[in-house]
């Protein structure tokens, strides 16, 4: 083991970035994969020229954006709650994406701003857990392994990286934990966090009804209803549901909720969402 | 001395009503064409029409851009053709060289992995292209990944992408995933269950997909190239589209 | 939101069937990315004549209006009511007065002409072009959705039953795949005989 984790140790050999383009590799992120660049000499400025933007919505590459992700502490642990829809532009990119990134058995990711992003920087931090955990022969914290994602993302400051982060995980120091990390370089602990576009409706729902004392089933539920509310108003949030609790074992998955047939269920059984009529 | 002696040369040129030219770094442009993959219990078919365009223009009416790069994989890079055939030439590539490393086959499941580590490796300089991956996973049942251009991806049932995605992917959720449908057999009550189509129905539903779509879109047309991954290999079928 | 077609988003389609026509909309108002309301309605009937306004909400309720105001007029002076085809020819004179300053629309018509008994359905550009087509017609932030929909759906000769399945079907899953439009969904169905009007189950996220 020490040997493996020695010869992820030193400069990484992974540079992807092929070509002839200069690379940008941070600096003290000697086993990050090095990016190549365009030849150019403002790559933050061409970048945003050429995706995605509040401020350039006309541009030739359309990268996922527009979410709801909850993740709140409780009595029983942590309860963390997604919607599944990517869009770029008003386009339904797909309803079926997994907002949870499964980091290892004991952290969980969550995702908001640009997929792949998250994805790719969230799998990468489960790399370097793991890489951690042979080093020292112990579970990395849930403090260290924000601070290392906060850190990376920071080192990539103004070079146009987007991501709004929900880091959730147990261990025996720190008990069940959720740090909020973004691409600014913020990162908070928290008892409660909402991120993405269909923050504020999750936020109503869950401010009306959260208490530390509640049940595993009532934390489970408060976070389904609140991603629910957010999906009904916000248009860039839907699909469906997924739900997660994570405890000192780990994280258990507690399944996907199809949004379509949830909403019906959860208004005939509340009496709630009057505002939708049934018939004519 | 006139005042027009005294200005330097260069300001002679230029007329109060003119402004400065401005260059800008363009490496970008988009060859059109849209592509469809979908995959049943024991197959994968990914499709691609085969009219490569810019702007108004055709390129070209057979420009084929699905391709097999090796191991029971097909893979189409829809968007800037440049990008697109450098994606999957590399992707070929990688594949040769993992034989030479290892000496066995590259799984689905890690070929999706390495476009995603492909495609992230250029984030700040993007690959513009929607990329569809087809093929069998560990078990032999289809499978399909798709991704967006700077790497995000998914395992799906199936994805429409590039320029006709739009059109046709409403159309697949309805006949793939048999959205918005309900069961006859319950009388409407249930939704329609989810099941694996046939071969035959698969390639129907793609070919109906591509005429609709060349029938509403400038950019589609010409050709239909299919590439169907069964645990035998990879077997092409052409069929022509609507030309203008 | 700099587009003003698409801030509130919505939209709509029409069908010809065989001696039926039908014409569909979706019921969501937004303001960009927030739903404001769910019982926004697109469809406006002027005697045996159904006008489908997607676009800017404000614009197509001063259209609506308009219309009301104008067919109302046209009934006083002619003494029967207007009919499709003559419809849309004032569509189509109203928004080409507003050429440089239009109503940000998408309208489409449809009907069935009281002296043929023929079906009609056509749509428009904001400033009035009109498009006579003998399928089907879409507009709204749905429309590319609804194309590729209605272009693999539709078939000639529909009878009413069916026609209603498939303009359902064509609007149930376009509204799905874009994020501006859904929230409840009416259909419209119209005979010679009668006009049936229907409320569809849709999704509500």
């Amino acid at each position: 083991m020490d040997t493996i984790s020695s010869r992820f140790t030193s400069a990484s050999a992974m540079a992807l970035g092929n070509d002839n383009c200069n690379e940008f590799n941070p600096d003290g992120f000697l086993d990050a994969p090095s990016l190549s660049l365009p030849p150019i000499s403002q790559p933050a400025a061409f970048l945003r020229a050429h995706t995605d933007d509040a401020s350039n919505r006309d541009c030739t590459i359309k990268v996922n954006h527009g979410t709801t992700t909850l993740a709140f502490r409780f009595q029983g642990g942590i309860v963390v709650a997604v919607d599944s829809r990517a869009t770029a532009g008003n386009w339904i990119a797909s309803q079926t994406v997994k907002k949870v990134i499964e980091i290892n058995p004991f952290l969980l990711g969550t995702m908001a701003g640009g997929a792949a992003d998250c994805q790719y920087w969230e799998t990468w931090l489960g790399t370097q857990c793991r890489l951690h955990e042979l080093r020292s022969k112990e579970r990395i914290s849930v403090a260290a392994a924000s601070k290392m994602l906060s850190n990376l993302v920071y080192s990539y400051k103004g070079m146009g990286l987007s991501m709004g982060t929900m880091v959730c995980g147990y261990t025996e120091r720190e008990g069940p934990t959720i740090y909020y990390v973004d691409s600014d370089g913020t990162r908070l602990k928290g008892d409660m966090f909402c991120v993405g576009s269909g923050q504020t409706f999750a936020y109503g729902v869950l401010d009306a009804s959260y208490k530390w004392d509640l049940s595993v089933d009532e934390a489970l539920a408060l976070g389904k209803r609140s991603i629910l509310a957010a999906t009904h108003r916000d248009a860039y949030s839907g699909g469906s549901i997924n739900l997660y609790h994570v405890t000192q074992d780990g994280w258990v998955y507690h399944g996907n909720y199809d949004v379509g047939t949830t909403f019906w269920e959860t208004k005939a059984k509340e009496e709630s969402f009057n505002n939708v009529k049934v018939e004519l | 001395m006139s005042l027009q002696e005294a200005l330097p040369d260069s300001a002679l040129h230029s007329t109060a009503s003119s402004v400065p030219i401005e260059h800008r770094f363009n490496p970008y442009s988009d060859n059109g064409g849209t592509i469809l993959g979908i995959a049943g219990k024991d197959f994968a078919v990914l499709a691609g029409d085969t009219r490569n365009t810019t702007g108004y223009s055709i390129n070209s009416r057979y420009e084929p851009k699905v391709f097999h790069v090796g191991d029971n994989v097909v893979v189409s890079a829809n968007g800037f053709a440049a990008d697109g055939n450098v994606l999957v030439k590399r992707l070929g590539q990688q594949i040769q060289w993992y034989h030479y490393n290892h000496n066995k086959e590259l799984k689905l499941s890690s070929c999706a992995r390495l476009v995603q580590h492909m495609l992230y490796g250029k984030r700040f300089f993007p690959y513009y292209v929607h990329t569809i991956l087809a093929g069998l996973d560990e078990d032999g049942k289809g499978a399909i990944y798709s991704f967006d251009p700077v790497g995000s991806y998914e395992r799906e049932q199936c994805r429409a992408g590039g320029a006709a995605a739009s059109l046709i992917m409403p159309f697949l959720d309805n006949q793939v995933n048999f959205k918005n449908q309900m069961d006859p057999a319950t009388n409407g009550t249930e939704p329609h269950p989810i099941t694996y189509l046939s071969l035959e129905e698969v390639l129907q539903l793609v070919k109906d997909a591509f005429s609709s779509a060349t029938e509403r879109h400038i950019q589609v047309g010409d050709g239909l190239e299919i590439l169907i991954v069964t645990k035998d290999g990879v077997r092409t079928e052409y069929s022509p589209l609507k030309r203008d | 939101m700099s587009n003003p077609q698409e801030i509130n988003g919505g939209a709509a389609v029409a069908m010809v069937g065989k001696d039926c026509v039908a014409i569909a909309c979706d019921l969501r108002m937004g303001s960009s990315a927030l739903g404001v309301s769910n019982d926004f309605e697109k469809i406006f009937n002027y005697g045996n004549v159904y006008l489908g306004l997607t676009g800017l909400a404000t614009d197509v309720l001063t259209l609506s209006d308009v219309f009301k105001f104008k067919t109302n007029l046209y009934k006083m002076r002619e003494e029967r009511a207007i009919e499709p085809q003559t419809f849309a020819n004032l569509v189509s004179s109203t928004l080409y007065e507003k050429r440089f300053g239009p109503y940000f629309v998408g309208p489409i018509v449809a009907g069935i002409n009281s002296v043929d008994n023929k079906p009609f359905i056509c749509g428009f550009d904001l400033i009035g072009c009109i498009d006579f087509a003998k399928d089907f017609i879409v507009s709204g932030t749905a429309s590319d959705q609804l194309y590729g929909m209605c272009e693999s759906l539709w078939e000639p000769g529909l009878e009413a039953d069916d026609l209603f399945e498939t303009i359902s079907q064509a609007l149930l899953n376009g509204l799905d795949r874009d994020a501006l439009s859904g929230w409840g969904a009416v259909v419209y169905i119209i005979t010679k005989e009668k006009v049936v009007k229907r409320l569809l189950k849709t999704r509500q996220d």
